[in-house]
């Protein structure tokens, strides 16, 4: 996937609106933005700072988080090396737990990024088991209801970064408009080959990943 | 609640934020358009329900650019309150350890900067959990039962003063009816020692130790102990922070230098000893680690790392080089060994004698291995350079100074300031002026004899790797120019014997000539501008004193001046040993000597100890030994601990007097520890103290305790006549801000600074607290240092410091051979100390081989940070807890299984020292050589919250009030002590009271060499 054309093309962004069919009644006008992130492992360096940022920013339920790094011991010793994936929602273009809640509490923005409305929550956690990527979980000190990555929609609206982003020292989180790119992030849509978690799945993430050029185990 | 997504209205905002937010656009960085969304709907968003965290643009918030304390690698810090209350941190983008060093320009106004992204680690971002932690303490505490029981009561501030002031019989209450000298029977000239006046007043036997100490707060506790009370007894911790890689390069840089890395932004190729890029070092990940992993990302920069543990930054890595604990040394020697076989270093840089044969050549540092060095035990100078007045007889200063080289062309003995070429490699006698003939080596020719001692094969064996990795990594550091270097920080030396370890890793950069150029090992551009003088004389006071003798650490002295040294000469005709080693030549900050000196009450006793967020018990490896030394009112009759919770080592205080966090203090003007990079962030609060108040309304914190100590005692230096101004007025010392505020002025001032526009101004007035304290100095100083205020500090560019790939703040010589060193001697051996690269096993201070004399210890404790920690105080971060609630003992694989031990099992060390074992939960990996436990700090406190405390009216004491406290009973939260504390299993040394290890040419501590058994639980 070298242009980013091609990347749109399959990622699905050329198709706008095909994924959002569920909120379409939601919203009073399409939005001209579609946000998505790049991680590039090779920046990665496990350190956790966005963890405890997206801890700051939305107060998770103890021992609950929005993001993640998962990593993985590879090789053997001693040509072993550990390698990190931060995770999160991947804010599918066709998600499963928004065909799973029977509440029609978790729709899609015409941004592109997947909300989950307190309001409408029952938490009967259907959402938690059909998302493949173990995204969601229900928030003990929240009564229960399910949450989850929204890209710091908060933040979006007041034009800053997903916390996240700005937390991550390395840049590995890169992070854009796909309908319009600017700076590292259309660099990365030109130049870098992506990957996405759990490809058979089908769910079209709009997390990508820049596989580690170190190690053969990359995407978690 | 509902949260309407479409509520960002700007208008209410105050007007200074909505400017910002008009003039984002075009500013490099973050440029995502504004979201169209807020148009679309609503619906009860998480975040509103969560209270999720305001940012800097949000409306009725405090911004303050301030410097972190998460770990001492001080980034830059974007702090966000409102009603009082920490918000959220991020990144100062004016600071360039924020902005991979290319931060905004630094005059751009601040109203520019609020919306630009700027990375903090977490450990920043965790701090409000450290402020708001409900087991730290606001009011002063008197022990209310024995040493270490863990009884407190509450005691007034006045008469806290007053206690420690005068002393007396302050514990009879609890059947203690021992006379306690006060701070007021120590203000004397008396000498400590009336057989040893040479040791000093009775002033050194008040000590104070400085665990987390940082430049600003250094200053003031340095007035007060040095210059007012006039102790010399103001002990740092350099050595448990990480002496051995310091000693290293103190040997490396003739004593001027300590701090010397690979230049993350410049250079090639890196090897990494001992360094945890990814996880700890200074500065740290948010810079250090970020620039690497960037770089390395973009095929700029490639590394290895010689380490027993692959470390996280093995996720990038070329290649992990798992060498045996305490052999970094041996590793860096066989590269030395390959380098000079295989003429793989470079000859030319080498031959250059002095600093302006090689300025030509774009260095900035030129390397003394052509010096002559005297190597005639006839000789009165054995050991010293060769200089111009041992060949002639000269009273010129200049002949003194003047080192010998044998000319390139002819091989004559010339000055070496007088040619360009050098002969390297060569062992001589040359003819003084009187006809005797002397022998002489050049610097090269005795670092290579020390080098070939042993073979590639033994270096291997010594290291326990492969010759051929050792050949391999050598043929790649040698071969990327001048852009290769090597990153040793903690793991590089930290354990007995490290120095000539650390010495062998440095010498490495001056075989490819990466010394102080630009992508090389280079030295930090240091601090941006003075502190301490200018329009205001910060050093200096009317009848200040002056500290006089021997630290109680024996740091920088010379043992042989010392009554001691005399009378065991006149009995024996030696003079050694010593009782306890003694540190000439050390870079310092030697606590574990010193702790061991108050334990011994050796070269005298300690009568007043007070500490300074130190909690050697901890901390320290082997600090449980010091358990007995706190314990003891004899060996110790007074100890006041300064801090902000009760700790390890603090629970056997008299006293503990609280401070606040660096949110709500801890004025400070810090400098790099980067390479190149040079600026000086300043440090001001961004919340109100937390701590109670004085009757006058001041803070319970340092500050106020030893201004009013300083008043009761009647001390010079503090009170309304202290500081005197560069136009002959005296100014008072009442209140922190006297000092700090006036430090800030003259940086200012002597950074050149401009008055901050009114609109900055009214910035820093509008959202900085220390604002208040503005008529501490003049209305066009307060202009000036707010310019610095609104940005966090004055920032030099990366570009600033370097003239082409000259670095303009580079040490000028570095040594291959070091006269200091070789001519110092080993206070117990009586021999001298080796002046040149050496490989020497780690060994006790009786000289035994450690490996050897525990081999019935199989496996190595090897220690290391984590990345969402710092040392000993973290365990409050909530959220680095949620994410690690527990450490592991990390083991090999291989090991594992023949022990058969699966993660998640509980395995008891034990040491030979340590024969009851620490017990922890087993963790298998890959990742850490065979025979070697990982084990990071941080965890296994058993105080801090971990341990229930009997607090009379606890509830006014803890922030956390009635819901920490049952009665007088603190309830603990056992989370906080969860695993294991690898300290309290280190090895001690047998041979010298028991006490921990150091090694014996810098004092360094020993992190690298305790061996245990394992045994299954």
């Amino acid at each position: 996937m070298n242009n980013r054309r091609e990347f749109l093309k399959k990622t699905g962004v050329l198709v706008v609106g095909a994924a959002v069919t569920n909120t379409e009644s939601v919203h009073a006008k399409k939005s001209t933005e579609k946000w998505a992130m790049i991680i590039d492992l090779n920046r990665c360096t496990g350190c956790q700072s966005c963890v405890i940022a997206c801890k700051n920013q939305s107060k998770t339920s103890a021992g609950e988080f929005n993001t993640k790094v998962l990593s993985i011991e590879t090789g053997s010793y001693p040509a072993a090396r550990i390698v990190y994936t931060p995770v999160q929602c991947n804010h599918c273009d066709d998600p499963p737990c928004v065909a799973s809640c029977p509440a029609h509490a978790t729709f899609k923005l015409t941004n592109g990024i997947v909300v989950t409305d307190w309001d409408k929550c029952r938490s009967n956690g259907a959402c938690v088991a059909a998302c493949p990527y173990e995204a969601r979980h229900l928030a003990p000190q929240y009564d229960n209801k399910v949450d989850k990555c929204d890209f710091c929609h908060n933040r979006l609206e007041k034009n800053l970064q997903p916390a996240c982003v700005e937390s991550c020292p390395s840049k590995a989180r890169v992070f854009g408009d796909l309908h319009n790119p600017q700076e590292e992030f259309a660099v990365y849509l030109e130049n870098k080959k992506v990957i996405v978690r759990k490809p058979g799945k089908n769910t079209g993430p709009q997390v990508h990943y820049v596989p580690s050029f170190h190690a053969q185990e990359g995407v978690l | 609640m509902k949260v309407k997504q479409a509520k960002t209205d700007s208008t209410s905002r105050r007007t200074f934020l909505k400017g910002a937010a008009v003039a984002t656009a075009g500013i490099a960085g973050w440029s995502g358009k504004k979201s169209e969304s807020q148009a679309q709907t609503t619906w009860k968003n998480p975040r509103g329900f969560q209270q999720a965290a305001l940012s800097q643009l949000d409306e009725g918030v405090r911004v303050t650019h301030s410097v972190c304390l998460g770990c001492n690698a001080r980034c830059g810090n974007r702090i966000v309150v409102r009603d009082g209350k920490l918000e959220t941190i991020s990144g100062n983008p004016y600071n360039p350890y924020n902005s991979f060093a290319e931060p905004i320009e630094y005059s751009t106004p601040v109203s520019k900067t609020l919306s630009l992204p700027s990375p903090v680690c977490g450990k920043a971002i965790d701090a409000g959990n450290y402020v708001y932690n409900p087991y730290r303490i606001l009011k002063p505490l008197k022990r209310a039962g024995k040493r270490g029981e863990g009884k407190f009561e509450p005691i007034e501030w006045d008469q806290l003063i007053k206690e420690i002031t005068h002393g007396g019989k302050l514990f009879a209450h609890l059947g203690e009816h021992q006379e306690i000298e006060g701070l007021k029977d120590l203000d004397n000239d008396t000498p400590i020692d009336p057989d040893d006046p040479g040791l000093g007043p009775e002033r050194n036997g008040f000590v104070l130790m400085t665990g987390r100490l940082q430049t600003g707060r250094k200053g003031f506790i340095d007035r007060f102990v040095k210059a007012s009370m006039g102790s010399v007894n103001r002990i740092g911790h350099t050595d448990i922070c990480g002496l051995g890689f310091r000693m290293g390069n103190y040997a490396f840089t003739d004593k001027k230098q300590v701090e010397l890395k690979a230049d993350p932004w410049g250079a090639e190729y890196i090897l990494v000893f001992g360094a945890n890029i990814y996880e700890a070092l200074q500065p740290g990940v948010n810079t250090y680690g970020a620039a690497v992993a960037k770089r390395s990302s973009e095929g700029k920069v490639k590394f290895a790392i010689v380490d027993p543990r692959a470390q996280n930054a093995s996720t990038h890595a070329e290649d992990w080089i798992p060498v045996k604990p305490g052999q970094d040394g041996a590793f860096a020697m066989g590269m030395m060994r390959w380098m000079i076989e295989n003429k793989a270093y470079n000859k030319e840089y080498l031959m250059a004698p002095n600093l302006e044969a090689v300025k030509a050549k774009e260095y900035s540092c030129y390397v003394n291995a052509t010096h002559l060095v005297i190597d005639d035990p006839q000789h009165p100078h054995n050991g010293k350079f060769l200089r111009l007045s041992d060949l002639i007889a000269s009273s010129d200063d200049k002949a003194k100074d003047t080192f010998i080289v044998l000319s390139a062309k002819d091989g004559n003995p010339v000055a070496y300031d007088r040619i360009d070429a050098a002969v390297l490699d060569r062992a001589t006698t040359v003819i003084d002026s009187s006809g005797t003939s002397i022998k002489v080596k050049t610097s090269f020719r005795i670092m290579k004899e020390g080098v070939m001692e042993h073979g590639m094969d033994d270096y291997a064996t010594f290291a326990d790797v492969p010759r051929a990795t050792i050949e391999k990594i050598a043929r790649d550091f040698s071969s990327h120019g001048r852009k290769a270097a090597v990153c040793q920080y903690h793991g590089a030396g930290n354990y007995v014997s490290g120095t000539y370890a650390a010495y062998a890793i440095a010498a490495l950069n001056a075989m490819v000539g990466s010394v102080e150029g630009k992508g090389g090992y280079m030295t930090s551009g240091g601090a941006a501008a003075k502190w301490d003088r200018g329009i205001y004389d910060l050093k200096n006071f009317p009848d200040k004193r002056k500290a006089k003798g021997v630290k109680i650490s024996r740091e920088k002295a010379a043992y042989e001046k010392s009554t001691e040294y005399a009378r065991k000469k006149a009995e024996t005709g030696s003079g050694y040993p010593s009782r306890r080693p003694w540190f000439k030549f050390t870079k310092g900050g030697l606590s574990v000597e010193s702790m061991s000196g108050i334990d011994q009450q050796y070269p005298y006793k300690c009568k007043i100890l007070f500490t300074y967020f130190y909690n050697p018990v901890y901390s320290t490896p082997g600090g449980y030994r010091y358990q007995e030394t706190l314990k003891s009112t004899e060996t110790l009759p007074l100890h006041v601990s300064i801090d902000t919770g009760i700790n390890e080592s603090n629970l056997y205080a008299d006293y503990i007097v609280p401070d606040v966090t660096y949110l709500e203090g801890h004025y400070g003007w810090l400098s790099p520890h980067a390479p190149a990079l040079r600026f000086t962030g300043l440090r001001t609060p961004a919340l109100e103290p937390l701590t109670g108040k004085t009757a006058d309304g001041r803070s319970f914190c340092l500050e106020t305790f030893l201004i009013d100590l300083a008043k009761a005692l009647q001390l010079p230096g503090f009170g309304d006549k202290a500081i005197p101004g560069k136009n002959g007025t005296f100014y008072a010392l009442n209140r922190a801000e006297d000092f700090y505020l006036r430090g800030f002025a003259n940086i200012a001032e002597n950074a050149g600074t401009p008055e901050a526009s009114a609109e900055e101004q009214q910035f820093v007035e509008q959202n900085y607290l220390v604002s208040k304290f503005q008529d501490s100095i003049t209305k066009r100083e307060w202009k000036k240092t707010c310019y610095l205020l609104a940005r966090g500090g004055f920032f030099k560019r990366y570009e600033d410091v370097f003239d082409g790939q000259k670095f303009k703040r580079a040490v000028k010589r570095a040594l291959l051979y070091n006269e200091d060193l070789a001519t110092t001697t080993n206070t117990l051996s009586g021999k001298r100390f080796h002046g040149s690269l050496k490989y020497l096993p780690p060994m006790d201070s009786a000289d035994n081989i450690i490996d050897e004399i525990d081999r019935e210890y199989p496996f190595y404790v090897i220690t290391h940070k984590m990345n969402v920690h710092t040392q000993s105080r973290t365990s409050v971060h909530r959220w680095a807890m949620e994410i690690f609630p527990e450490n592991f003992v990390v083991i090999n694989e291989m090991d594992a299984k023949s022990l058969g031990v699966k993660t998640g099992e509980k395995v008891r060390l034990v040491s030979r020292s340590n024969q009851s074992g620490i017990t922890g939960k087993a963790q298998i990996s890959k990742l850490v050589r065979p025979g070697c436990l990982g084990i990071s700090f941080h965890y296994g406190h058993t105080q801090l919250g971990a341990a229930p405390l009997q607090v009379t009216g606890g509830n006014n004491v803890f922030l956390g009030g009635k819901d920490v406290m049952e009665g007088n009973f603190m309830v603990p939260d056992k989370k906080l002590g969860a695993g294991v504390n690898p300290n309290m299993v280190t090895r001690l040394d047998d041979n010298l009271a028991n006490t921990p290890m150091v090694d014996l040419v810098g004092g360094i501590p020993d992190f690298s060499s305790t061996k245990v058994r394992v045994v299954r639980v």
